[in-house]
């Protein structure tokens, strides 16, 4: 069985289809993410995904039951980290955790257990007897996850849990996650960060315009674009004389120069830079720099719109 | 379970809120003393409730209608002060005072003489005042002539001049220990009606109609968890746990529910131990009033915090609420003394009702069944209230 399924699923708000028949496959146990720029249709995606909106056409599964016929069993399934933080700001941060825990029919030392555990994943144990609304960003994302893990649910679903806060609570946060996945989880990660999604994910949808536009692993997505590692260096002199030198080396498939700068064209960054190198120290250039340009998410998306995914 | 653990959330939020205290208990209690003390010194300050007569002798004071004289005086319902007749008719017409007494020249003469010795009272009978002129006058003066009667014949049957004014005065000693009871009963009742609209204690008006105001002024408070709840976004995500619709409603209309109930309830006590105001004469129908505000102001709440985008709007509408439910309601001053479209809109609206059913049990001295009309219009509001919230709750969240 499939931890989640999409079929189909549309979304119209008056005249405009925000979502125009997505299909999502994520098997148990996976971090999926789910990649696209602003109004791409993440968030309404996931809307439909956890209740709260009604799909226009088609359904989705959580551990096998339809969000539109067996809502209250998907939804026992189901822990959904919204996009705003949504916490209440004069409660302290253990007495939201408890409140939400009651919400999913956690009672007594269970329930007192399953917040020390969740404060201390998060980090917060020392903090939690503090107004959330005291809390900076980075803190209120980590409550604001917390509280929709504290019925253990099977499939967890994460609209942009990162957007806005510091480099150390986002690393902490990609922690959390991986570990929740490590658990067994089954993470759905929603984002607009393609690092984000390289870093944590099994399989990777990207959205655009109300539609996934490319699914597979990190690999397959980058396999699709073709596209080699570019390797730009800049040396001190005049390098026509070494052209011919560099085409021979292995796994260098096109070397562009002129005047002190050359652009190579190369299978593996790691085996080739060294080489082309050697190569310019024998012809006796001395090298000024060197950026080298790995294919990404983002050459992926750009090669598949024409537009970049960060405006 | 789970709605009261929504209850018990809400609630707490409200307790956290430094506000509450001050709108929920400190400001209703300040102001009922408020009201009290402006409605009883506007009390003192207005017209004497007794009727100021004026006593006009054509000839000087003689023995007979002296005895009048201090008896009149000595009535609780009556002022009375002795004038020349220009001047008494001259006081009439400028209202100071309500009537003339006329005493004729040959009073003692004529009843000595066993003529009738007619008195004129000058008094517009057409109203209520001059007919209870005329009805306080009539019987101590008719009680006086009969002891007169009962003189003569005593001089008669014992055939001594001078056993005139001993009997006279017997009798009627006689007759105003005999009578001052029930003559006192019969000016009472008419006294207290001119007296005041409230009964013999100040706070039967201020502190119901504080109970109701504040009601609803506590909603600036409670309006605002429900409207933090959607601007927060939490509601939402009450929406992806197994919570129902109906229970996220249900739970919040509670809090509400609670916390007015709660108030209400504080201040009955209050009221009932404080300053003396008998709440607890009709127990049940004071509960029962307190149950259907309770529940006709907290489906306010609902509509006010599924309206409301901003604290500013909530603290706006509720007091919108309270100015045309309190105000047009008669929780300030009594409709009846409003009169007029004034009174007649105000009697349409539920806070009137909430008075209504108060005032029937401290004022007007009704029992339980007096209640059932008022809590029934109570509750029939709080429906229509919930209806349009939910409904407009639906509309907007899900
Ligand atoms: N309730 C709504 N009514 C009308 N249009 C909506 C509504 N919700 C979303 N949209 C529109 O649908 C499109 C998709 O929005 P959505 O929030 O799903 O995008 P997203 O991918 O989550 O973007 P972001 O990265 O900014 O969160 C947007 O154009 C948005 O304006
Ligand atoms: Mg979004």
């Amino acid at each position: 069985m499939n931890a989640i399924e999409v079929k189909n699923l549309k979304k119209s708000f008056g005249s405009f289809q925000a979502v125009k028949g997505v299909d999502i496959i994520a098997q148990q146990g996976e971090i999926l993410s789910l990649l696209g720029p602003n109004g791409a249709g993440k968030s309404t995606t996931i809307s439909m995904l956890s209740g709260l909106i009604a799909p226009s056409d088609g359904d989705a599964f959580i551990m096998g039951y339809s969000v539109t016929d067996q809502p209250k069993s998907a939804k026992e399934k189901l822990g959904v980290v919204p996009q705003d933080i949504a916490l209440y700001p004069d409660l302290s941060a253990r007495e939201n955790l408890l409140f939400w825990g009651k919400m999913y029919d956690l009672r007594g030392s269970d329930l007192k257990q399953r917040v020390d555990e969740v404060l201390e994943m998060i980090g917060l144990t020392e903090r939690q007897k503090d107004r959330v609304g005291k809390f900076s960003g980075g803190m209120k994302r980590r409550v604001n996850i917390a509280a929709a893990l504290m019925h253990k649910p099977d499939v967890v679903i994460m609209d942009e849990p990162t957007v806005g806060i510091d480099p150390q609570s986002r690393r902490h946060i990609l922690d959390n996650v991986k570990e929740l996945n490590r658990q067994g989880m089954t993470v759905l990660y929603t984002t607009h960060y393609m690092e984000e999604a390289a870093e944590l994910s099994d399989h990777i949808a990207i959205m655009d315009q109300g539609k996934i536009i490319a699914f597979g692993t990190h690999d397959e997505l980058i396999k699709m674009v073709g596209e080699q590692t570019r390797i730009d260096l800049t040396f001190n002199a005049e390098v026509e004389a070494i052209i011919p030198a560099w085409k021979e080396i292995e796994g260098v498939s096109g070397i562009d120069a002129s005047d002190g700068k050359v652009t190579a064209l190369v299978d593996d960054s790691n085996q080739a830079l060294p080489r082309l190198l050697e190569v310019a120290a024998q012809g006796g250039v001395r090298i000024l720099s060197v950026d080298i340009k790995e294919p990404n998410l983002e050459s992926v998306f750009l090669h598949l719109t024409g537009r970049a995914l960060r405006d | 379970m789970k709605i009261l653990d929504l209850v018990l959330k809400d609630l707490r939020q409200m307790l956290y809120d430094k506000n509450s205290a001050l709108f929920l208990v400190a400001m209703p209690i300040v102001f009922t003393f408020f009201m009290g003390y402006a409605y009883r010194s506007g009390e003192s300050s207005a017209a004497d409730p007794r009727i100021p007569l004026a006593w006009v002798e054509e000839k000087s004071p003689a023995e007979m209608s002296n005895m009048l004289y201090t008896h009149l005086a000595d009535m609780d319902s009556l002022v009375i002060t002795r004038m020349e007749l220009d001047d008494a008719q001259n006081a009439l017409q400028r209202g100071k005072v309500d009537g003339i007494l006329v005493i004729p020249a040959e009073f003692d003469q004529k009843v000595l003489e066993n003529q009738n010795p007619q008195l004129t009272l000058i008094a517009d009978t057409t109203t209520a005042t001059g007919q209870s002129i005329y009805q306080l006058l009539r019987m101590p003066i008719s009680q006086l002539m009969s002891s007169f009667e009962i003189g003569r014949m005593s001089v008669e049957s014992l055939n001594d001049p001078n056993e005139f004014m001993p009997t006279v005065n017997l009798a009627w000693e006689k007759w105003a220990s005999h009578n001052l009871d029930s003559i006192v009963r019969v000016e009472q009742a008419v006294g207290q009606q001119e007296e005041s609209w409230y009964g013999d204690n100040p706070y039967n008006q201020a502190s119901p109609g504080i109970i109701v105001q504040f009601a609803i002024i506590g909603l600036v408070t409670s309006g605002q968890v429900l409207m933090q709840e959607r601007k927060t976004r939490t509601l939402q995500r009450l929406m992806t746990t197994t919570m129902r619709p109906w229970q996220i409603i249900a739970g919040h209309m509670l809090a509400m529910f609670a916390i007015v109930f709660l108030q209400t309830t504080l201040m009955i006590i209050f009221g009932q131990f404080v300053l003396n105001v008998n709440y607890l004469r009709v127990p049940l129908g004071t509960f029962l009033i307190a149950i259907s505000l309770g529940l006709w102001v907290a489906s306010m709440g609902l509509l006010i915090g599924t309206l409301a985008k901003s604290d500013n709007q909530v603290v706006l509408y509720a007091m919108l609420a309270m100015f045309v439910f309190s105000a047009l309601g008669g929780t300030w001053f009594p409709l009846e003394g409003a009169g007029g479209a004034f009174a007649s809109i105000g009697k349409l609206l539920p806070a009137s009702w909430a008075m209504i059913g108060l005032q029937n049990i401290l004022i007007r001295g009704l029992s339980l069944s007096s209640l059932w009309q008022p809590v029934a219009i109570l509750l029939v509001y709080a429906l229509g209230f919930f209806i349009l919230a939910v409904w407009r709750f639906r509309k907007v969240e899900m």
